[in-house]
């Protein structure tokens, strides 16, 4: 910690990091604001689209089911909460991992990035039933098969939104699960163990936190207004 | 989290970029030092011989159709035997071809050239060496960036050669034609290729823009303190910020576009009939919408282009008048400035399209308050050279045209951004002048300026001076005349993208004048041939640098060896003890940034 | 400045997994709130109402992103200054979305006012999809 002093005396002065971190993780950080404005310029997109319509589907009718369900009975919200809190407690998991990684501790490290992969994997399946569900009733791309809450014809721009950024979520989720398996399999092979830090799991963690933060802006204007 | 292990980490980085630079010598192949390079310096020539590659191509294309404007009636069948039957039929451009040439003419120099060609090279050459950097944050992110751009650019150059034609709906690529294949012909593969090399190009800028922030941030050298930066980096490091937060925009908007295209999707379509195909299904979508999306790049982009060239020619303007920049930190400020308000401003471009009246005069507003940092800055220049003892090397003559250019253009912008006077001024030819001299040349003149100022440091040698003040006096006469005339004909209503005005009535008059500015246009292309020619022959020819310092200035990337090898100093990484613009003080004619602060000196 | 960035990463050190959880429990506890209110408002039809309830999950939402941007992601234990390069340029999002969001809403009042023929069709019901998708009597004419 006595570096700590002299160091934030002339954070700015050159010869080192301004915020005392190394570059990758800066680059981290920015990398996400960017990806941040993709993510923004689709649902503004869609928002902008949603105010320009006349009607607009209520998402309690359409998602309204989940896999093994009874025929005939309506459960808003039901499967996507279960979506979200596996994202979440995937979340959670990242955080210890990285937690784990700060304290060096190899085997903390190794079980929560198996929990967070997992957690992932369980998103994806999730997402994957919910596609093919909607797929069944005639939704996708182009094709609209919801009528607005009033019950006048729907646009396809519904579906198209819905689909175009789940989708690019879901791949964004799909890329960090790699991420994740290339940090288990970089643990396991104590690549970081001989490095003498797990700066990578952090940034990674960073990464999926991302996806984490951006599910819980795509579940609100999809799935609750 | 632990601080001692990003230290250590930050340290063990520097270390390996220092060891590696000490065994770097041995070992170096034609495809590492040249091809695959990880070396900034070469990575930043690739970028700028690229870009000229693709400014003399986007230039020989305004040539061609420049030809058809000035002399519609002209029959030139040698055309037809060089370019074939597609692009030239009975000696004349088609109108097909047309529009081919206008809209890759504007993305080829808008995003290949002015974009990856400027902050492309000069972000990669200048920030490692001016901060006191061994090379970039992630060279090799660096090197990435490169190739990405190189595959953009190989993809946009096929698209020029499917049956088809290349995309030709307007660089800004609006639908419903460019999301429509029926639409046109050039709408077909052509636009496939024109979005993939776009995206192409989106991460390239993305990866570099990443690493310029990175290395500005965190690799400056040890006293070099964000104020004590030249204001070429802080110009480039505010370009980076642009292009990082703005570029995203446009591809997720991009990305709508090729739903829109190939998976029918109607984000941007509506109630639209097709000639030949009848009406279509799409419904609900907003063309304005994917307007929105690509002003929300497209005018920050214009700064990503003018901010490089800004920052650029504040460094050559205060090193050759030898008087320190005036106003350092204004200009930092109104960079800032200027940086922010970029994002704010978009829909200015849409005045006509259908946007709201009372969100449009609001854009009006801050459309106009650009004007306050940009005045800033003219200001700022202007005092900087006044009364100093100035010294004409062809780079400051580019860097004194670029702001006479960026005045002259700069004024007519604050009409165009009325939105009352945008109803006449809109799409014609008084827009065409406007961002051609402030945003066109006034950022080639930058980029002309940075390269013969930094030649010396790329290459060893100096560029001919003859052949530079010749292709100087020629391509400021000419950029005036070409575009002067151009203000006239806008005033009266000529509108832009029309293949032949010959036919129209209220246009026929401007026949000479046409003729006038195709003429010039063919005689400043000329020019710049002989510019390219004085480049290549200088980089095996010219005359050797034999000073460490040939234009006596301040900054750090002088104090480097005459050819610096990969990682820039061979020794220690200088220290820097005082901003870049001491000038002219206590009697001496510079100081180095690297000199410590005398005991007496006096306080600038 | 230095003083809060210190104490911050000495505060980290110390609390580490308790934060963890802390935050765990107030992410849960929001979203449970979200699907509460989400619920709630399915019963609702007074607009406003419903506007209200959307405008409290929109908050809600912006409080979930804090705790994963500040305290997962880790932003809050970072030096000031880079907190700021993160979350000024993110204001940028204020113009982004009103500016998009208005010119929407005024996309729809341009197309209601000079196409009244797809303003009508718009108003029209669809009968055959609308009673196989269980009848809504309940959903006369919510308007947007």
């Amino acid at each position: 910690m006595s570096t700590t002093t002299t160091a934030t005396t002339k954070l700015w002065g050159g010869g080192k990091s301004p915020f005392n971190v190394e570059y990758g993780k800066l680059m981290m950080w920015y990398f996400l604001m960017s990806d941040a404005f993709t993510f923004g310029a689709f649902l503004i997109s869609y928002g902008t689209i949603r105010f320009s319509s006349n009607g607009w589907p209520d998402p309690n009718k359409v998602f309204s089911s989940y896999p093994g369900m009874p025929e005939g009975s309506h459960a808003p919200l039901v499967f996507v909460s279960i979506m979200t809190f596996i994202l979440i407690l995937s979340s959670v998991t990242m955080v210890l991992a990285v937690h784990a990684g700060h304290k060096m501790d190899k085997k903390g490290v190794v079980m929560n990035l198996i929990f967070t992969i997992l957690g992932g994997l369980a998103f994806l399946s999730c997402q994957a039933w919910e596609w093919t569900h909607l797929h069944h009733e005639g939704a996708w791309w182009g094709m609209n098969p919801f009528l607005n809450a009033d019950g006048t014809q729907s646009s396809t721009n519904f579906t198209n939104y819905f689909f175009t950024i789940t989708g690019f979520h879901g791949f964004h989720v799909f890329s960090g699960v790699i991420i994740n398996i290339i940090m288990l399999i970089m643990t396991l092979n104590d690549v970081f163990e001989k490095r003498g830090h797990y700066l990578m799991i952090e940034k990674a963690g960073l990464y999926w936190h991302f996806v984490d933060l951006v599910w819980v802006f795509v579940f609100t204007c999809f799935y609750l207004i | 989290m632990s601080n001692e292990a990003v230290l250590h980490a930050h340290e063990a980085a520097v270390h390996q970029v220092h060891g590696d630079h000490h065994e770097h010598h041995h070992h170096e192949t034609f495809i590492t030092k040249y091809v695959f390079s990880m070396d900034h310096k070469m990575i930043a020539k690739q970028f700028l011989i690229t870009g000229m590659v693709w400014a003399v191509l986007g230039g020989l294309m305004s040539v061609l159709f420049r030809i058809q404007l000035g002399y519609p009636d002209a029959h030139f069948p040698w055309l037809q035997d060089i370019l074939g039957k597609w692009w030239v039929q009975d000696g004349r451009i088609t109108p097909q071809a047309y529009y081919a040439l206008v809209t890759t003419h504007g993305t080829v120099l808008v995003f290949f050239v002015l974009t990856a060609g400027l902050s492309g090279t000069f972000a990669n050459f200048l920030i490692p060496l001016q901060v006191g950097a061994r090379d970039m944050a992630s060279p090799f992110m660096n090197m990435l960036s490169y190739w990405f751009f190189f595959t953009a650019s190989l993809v946009m150059l096929s698209s020029m050669f499917v049956e088809t034609g290349p995309f030709s709906g307007g660089w800004t690529a609006y639908p419903p034609l460019s999301a429509l294949g029926d639409a046109s012909p050039g709408s077909k593969t052509g636009m496939d290729l024109w979005l993939i090399a776009m995206a192409l190009f989106v991460i390239s800028s993305l990866l570099g823009g990443l690493n310029y922030i990175a290395t500005v941030l965190n690799m400056r050298t040890k006293g070099m303190s964000m104020t004590r930066m030249p204001l070429t980096i802080w110009a480039l490091f505010f370009t980076a910020v642009l292009g990082v937060l703005s570029f995203p925009v446009l591809f997720s908007g991009f990305i709508l576009l090729i739903f829109d295209r190939n998976f029918g999707t109607s984000f941007y379509l509506s109630d639209i009939f097709v000639n030949g195909v009848g009406a279509l299904p799409n419904e609900g979508g907003s063309a304005i919408l994917y307007q929105h999306l690509f002003w929300f790049l497209g005018h920050p982009e214009v700064y990503i282009i003018l901010l490089p060239a800004m920052g650029m020619v504040s460094e050559i303007l205060s090193t050759n008048a030898r008087k320190p920049i005036f106003g350092y930190m204004a200009m930092i400020g109104s960079l800032f400035a200027i940086a922010v308000l970029a994002f704010l401003v978009w829909a200015h471009h849409m005045f006509v399209t259908g946007l709201n009246p009372f969100l449009g005069s609001i854009f009006v507003l801050l459309t106009l308050l650009i004007a306050v940092p940009s005045a800033i800055k003219v200001f700022n220049w202007l005092t900087t050279i006044w009364r100093g003892n100035i010294r004409f090397t062809p780079g400051m003559l580019f860097a004194i045209g670029f702001v006479s250019l960026f005045i002259s253009g700069g004024l007519t912008g604050i009409w165009l951004g009325n939105s009352a006077l945008d109803i006449h001024l809109h799409d014609t030819y008084f827009v065409i002048a406007h961002f051609h001299i402030v945003m066109g040349v006034a950022s080639m003149f930058g980029m002309f300026a940075g390269i013969y100022h930094w030649f010396p440091k790329m290459y060893g040698r100096y560029l001919n001076n003859t052949l530079a003040y010749i292709h100087f006096w020629v391509t400021i006469a000419g950029a005036y005349m070409i575009f002067w005339p151009m203000h006239y004909e806008g005033l009266a209503g000529m509108p832009r993208r029309y293949y032949d005005y010959s036919i129209w009535e209220s246009f026929k008059q401007f026949a000479d004048l046409n003729r006038f500015i195709s003429t010039i246009a063919i005689i400043v292309f000329a020019t710049q041939l002989l510019f390219l020619f004085n480049f290549f022959y200088s980089i095996f020819k010219g005359r050797k640098v034999t000073q460490q310092n040939p234009w006596n200035s301040n900054t750090l990337e002088w104090t480097t060896p005459i050819r610096p090898g990969h990682g820039n100093w061979p020794g220690e990484i200088p220290e820097v003890h005082r901003w870049a613009y001491d000038y002219g003080k206590d009697g001496r004619d510079f100081i180095p940034q690297t000199e410590p602060i005398g005991a007496d000196e006096s306080h600038h | 400045m230095e003083h809060t960035s210190q104490a911050a990463h000495l505060e980290n050190h110390g609390e580490g997994k308790k934060e963890i959880w802390r935050v765990t429990i107030i992410l849960s506890v929001l979203t449970v709130i979200e699907l509460a209110l989400g619920f709630w408002m399915m019963g609702i039809e007074n607009p406003s109402t419903r506007t209200a309830i959307k405008g409290v999950i929109i908050i809600l939402m912006l409080a979930k992103a804090f705790y994963i941007v500040g305290y997962f992601m880790h932003l809050k234990h970072e030096i000031r200054n880079m907190i700021m390069t993160i979350v000024v340029p993110l204001l940028l999002f204020v113009w982004f979305i009103t500016a998009f969001l208005y010119d929407g809403n005024s996309f729809r009042h341009l197309r209601n006012t000079y196409d009244p023929f797809k303003k009508e069709r718009s108003e029209m019901k669809v009968e055959k999809k609308a009673e196989s998708n269980e009848a809504k009597p309940e959903m006369k004419k919510a308007v947007e």
